[in-house]
């Protein structure tokens, strides 16, 4: 449906890594939707974006994903996600 | 849901006050009724239409300028720095700009109404003066631009085509007003307002934010900015055609400027439809039935243009045009935009100390839009009805209906508006 998935994807031990640096909106919004949508629940995702993203709040609070800022210098922003169970 | 707190507060600081665009919105939604009430007040005058101070000329204004411009600006200053990742670099020129504007179309529109001078005279220079800090205001944000170029190519087009309908706006007002004799054929200066008016400055700005806000309505990736730039050309071909083919009289032009700007629509219509391919939601819901309705009346207005410029044997058909154009098209389609716009800012806006943004369904009133949408249709409807049937009571229920739909449509506006600041408020 939606094609490729933008960004760049990598495993690492403390989750998938989703960097979506670089991209244009809405992208980011769209890669970080997709991989919350689509992968299990037990598989915490870290994105990796350039800027605070204000317009995926809501998304993720609609789709009852848990969040946590880690990180918010200007073109190192990560959050960290835990998909709905 | 949110695991930080007092997070957002920080990136609300990054928002623009949502005071801002949302007194554009409250204001359009208001004026959206009263347009519907002027109409209902020159019904008779409505199908044979051609121009001069009046209730229907007020209700056009009251459209225009009071429904269509004001969201224009209230989106644009909200949006476009988000579309080209700068700021704008003040936010008291944006309110300025309201307080401006505000009275002036007040004004305007009441002078219009009543056929009194000196009202429109006052209304006109709080007018331009709010457009023109808007436009330096979207200049000076545009000129930042470090993304998107195809966004910020349409946005100069819009403002460009916002200085020449506001030139010309204000030298057909100057000679209504005060007998000022323009040196030129009033009706082709009027017919060149309203296409650079709509087709022009809306236009452009529908074009170039639909291809930022439709993908992140539906979220689709985003999309290739080849075919972006293809109908920001054939768009900026088309109005100079057409504006020239009316100017000089050159119909083989005008001709050639409709099949541009069918071209610059069907490019349109075919990105939109990529994004709509794309869509990871699942529901689009009813602010995508008005979106997509805006998209046939697009359509239609140009078909209705092409009949009108062939002569065809449609009655009342200048007037049936330029109720398509605008109460069709652009009427239409802001009204959807902003049913999604609104509770989306709204809730990035009402993040209390929690961090945690309200649920989009917490700050809609679905029923109020389910009010709206049948009155809007039926209201555009009957009043079509009305112009081609030369009735004069298929307008005035047509009217009626506008402003039940418009009563909705802001009684969910101002739902909206009441739970943000009253969040805002608590917290």
């Amino acid at each position: 449906m939606i094609g490729s998935v933008p960004g760049t994807t990598w495993k690492a031990d403390d989750g998938l890594h989703v960097d979506t640096r670089g991209l244009g909106p809405p992208d980011p919004m769209v890669a970080i939707l997709w991989h919350v949508e689509n992968l299990p629940p037990d598989c915490p995702i870290i994105a990796h974006l350039d800027r605070y993203p204000v317009h995926l709040f809501p998304e993720l609070v609609a789709r009852g994903c848990r969040y946590e800022v880690l990180e918010t210098r200007p073109g190192d922003v990560r959050i960290l996600l835990r998909p709905a169970p | 849901m949110s695991m930080s707190t007092g997070f957002l507060s920080g990136a609300r600081d990054r928002l623009l006050p949502a005071s801002i665009p949302f007194r554009f919105f409250l204001s359009a939604a208001l004026f959206q009724i009263l347009a519907w009430v002027a109409l209902l007040a020159g019904a008779e005058e409505v199908p044979g239409f051609s121009g001069g101070a009046g209730p229907v000329l007020a209700a056009i204004h009251l459209i225009t300028l009071g429904v269509l411009a004001m969201t224009a600006m209230g989106a644009s200053y909200q949006l476009l720095p988000v579309a080209t990742r700068r700021p704008l670099a003040r936010t008291w020129p944006a309110a300025l700009s309201f307080w401006l504007y505000l009275p002036g179309v007040i004004l305007l529109s009441w002078g219009m109404a009543s056929s009194d001078p000196r009202a429109m005279l006052a209304g006109l220079g709080p007018v331009l003066a709010g457009l023109a800090l808007f436009a330096l205001l979207m200049a000076d944000n545009l000129r930042r631009a470090g993304s998107v170029a195809v966004v910020a190519g349409h946005g100069w087009g819009a403002l460009a085509m916002l200085v020449a309908a506001a030139t010309l706006g204000g030298t057909l007002l100057l000679s209504l007003a005060s007998g000022y004799d323009a040196g030129a054929d009033q009706g082709a200066l009027a017919a060149l307002h309203m296409v650079v008016a709509a087709y022009g400055f809306m236009g452009l700005l529908v074009l170039g934010l639909s291809l930022i806000l439709v993908p992140m309505f539906v979220l689709s990736r985003s999309l290739p900015p080849g075919p972006g730039w293809a109908q920001l050309g054939l768009a900026l071909a088309a109005l100079a055609a057409l504006a020239a083919g009316f100017w000089a009289d050159l119909p083989l032009l005008s001709w050639g400027g409709l099949v541009l700007a069918a071209a610059a629509a069907g490019t349109h219509l075919w990105l939109m439809q990529r994004a709509l391919s794309m869509s990871m939601r699942r529901r689009l819901g009813l602010p995508f039935v008005q979106i997509r309705a805006g998209w046939a009346l697009l359509v239609l207005s140009l078909a209705l243009g092409a009949l009108l410029m062939a002569g065809a044997p449609v009655p009342n058909l200048p007037a049936l045009f330029g109720f398509t154009l605008v109460a069709g098209w652009l009427l239409t389609f802001l009204g959807g935009v902003l049913q999604r716009i609104m509770p989306f800012l709204a809730s990035m806006h009402a993040a209390g100390k929690s961090g945690l943004p309200p649920l989009l369904s917490e700050l809609t009133a679905e029923w109020a839009l389910k009010l709206y949408m049948p009155g809007h249709f039926a209201a555009l409807a009957l009043t079509a009805a009305g112009i081609l049937l030369d009735s004069p009571g298929l307008i005035r229920l047509g009217a009626v209906a506008g402003m039940i739909g418009a009563t909705a449509f802001a009684v969910f506006a101002g739902r909206i508006a009441w739970h943000l600041f009253s969040r805002i408020g608590r917290s």
